[in-house]
């Protein structure tokens, strides 16, 4: 009995440190799911916002539906706004994320995506970012402390 | 004289405060740590169509609070307790507009801690009113 007794305090000993990996482990994955997803949010709005705006004279012309020629930098505008609620977490400046964005504007439909190989049936704003995230938990248990996340998001006006 | 019972009694007494102090919290603090992310992830997506929408109409509008009421109830969130903030209250074409939703949320941990956190969303679309 006694050396049962033993036993379990050096189970305990053992497993606790295990225990305390597997919840940083758990806790900073948790986390970078959040960051992933306000990013996403970001990237999302951003061409969503620069799709909303139409070539108007475009439009009263011939009816079609034109982006505005500024529409990719609108999106790498509205990125950088929406993504400052999440710039504690990041190891770049929003400015400098949205900066290195790949941002491509497909003002007439169809057309063709060299960089994702997609084809789009109406006019397309599509934005590729690359957000690192401060991962420090991940640090800890000796993985990289800085994660870097890859955002897609394509948007087409109705 | 002591039997062996005794001292089992006591191995066991040790092992469940051990497991009570320690995994107790631990599993309070998971839970707690899942629900704060989903209340977060769900304001957020409120605050995502909500700015969408306060672009449509312009800025800050009974319409847009009346949307981001009904949108918070569809998501499980109280919204008498969320603070919505727009900025600027009133947009023109092209003009960003931003939508903050707040919330005070009280998280508690046993035997370790209790407070409260700000849960913030914050999202900024462009005004879509008199192109």
């Amino acid at each position: 009995m006694r050396d049962e007794g033993g036993t379990a305090a050096v189970t305990t000993l053992v497993m606790l440190p295990l225990l305390l990996i597997v919840l940083i482990g758990t806790l900073e994955l948790g986390a970078l799911r959040v960051v992933a997803h306000r990013a996403a949010a970001a990237a999302d709005l951003a061409t969503i916002v620069a799709v909303g705006d139409q070539d108007q004279n475009e439009l009263a012309r011939t009816g079609t539906l034109r982006l505005a020629a500024d529409a990719a930098e609108t999106a790498r505008e509205y990125f950088a706004l929406n993504l400052s609620a999440t710039a504690h977490v990041l190891a770049l400046s929003v400015d400098e994320i949205a900066a290195s964005a790949d941002v491509a504007s497909f003002p007439t439909a169809p057309s063709f995506d060299p960089r994702t190989g997609g084809r789009y049936e109406r006019p397309t704003v599509r934005l590729i970012a690359s957000v690192p995230v401060r991962t420090p938990g991940f640090g800890v248990l000796f993985l990289p402390a800085v994660t870097t996340l890859t955002i897609r998001s394509a948007s087409s006006p109705r | 004289m002591k039997r062996w019972g005794d001292e089992d009694q006591g191995m066991a007494t040790l092992e469940t405060t051990l497991m009570v102090v320690i995994l107790v919290p631990l599993l309070f603090a998971i839970l707690q740590f899942g629900w704060l992310t989903q209340r977060w992830l769900a304001q957020d997506g409120v605050a995502l169509q909500a700015a969408r929408y306060a672009g449509e109409l312009g800025g800050d509008r009974p319409e847009l609070r009346s949307y981001v009421a009904e949108h918070l109830r569809l998501v499980g969130i109280e919204s008498s307790r969320v603070v919505i903030e727009v900025e600027p209250a009133y947009v023109t074409w092209r003009q960003p507009v931003r939508v903050s939703l707040r919330t005070e949320e009280r998280i508690a941990v046993p035997f370790v801690f209790s407070t409260s956190v700000t849960v913030r969303s914050t999202a900024v679309a462009r005004g879509e009113v008199g192109r």
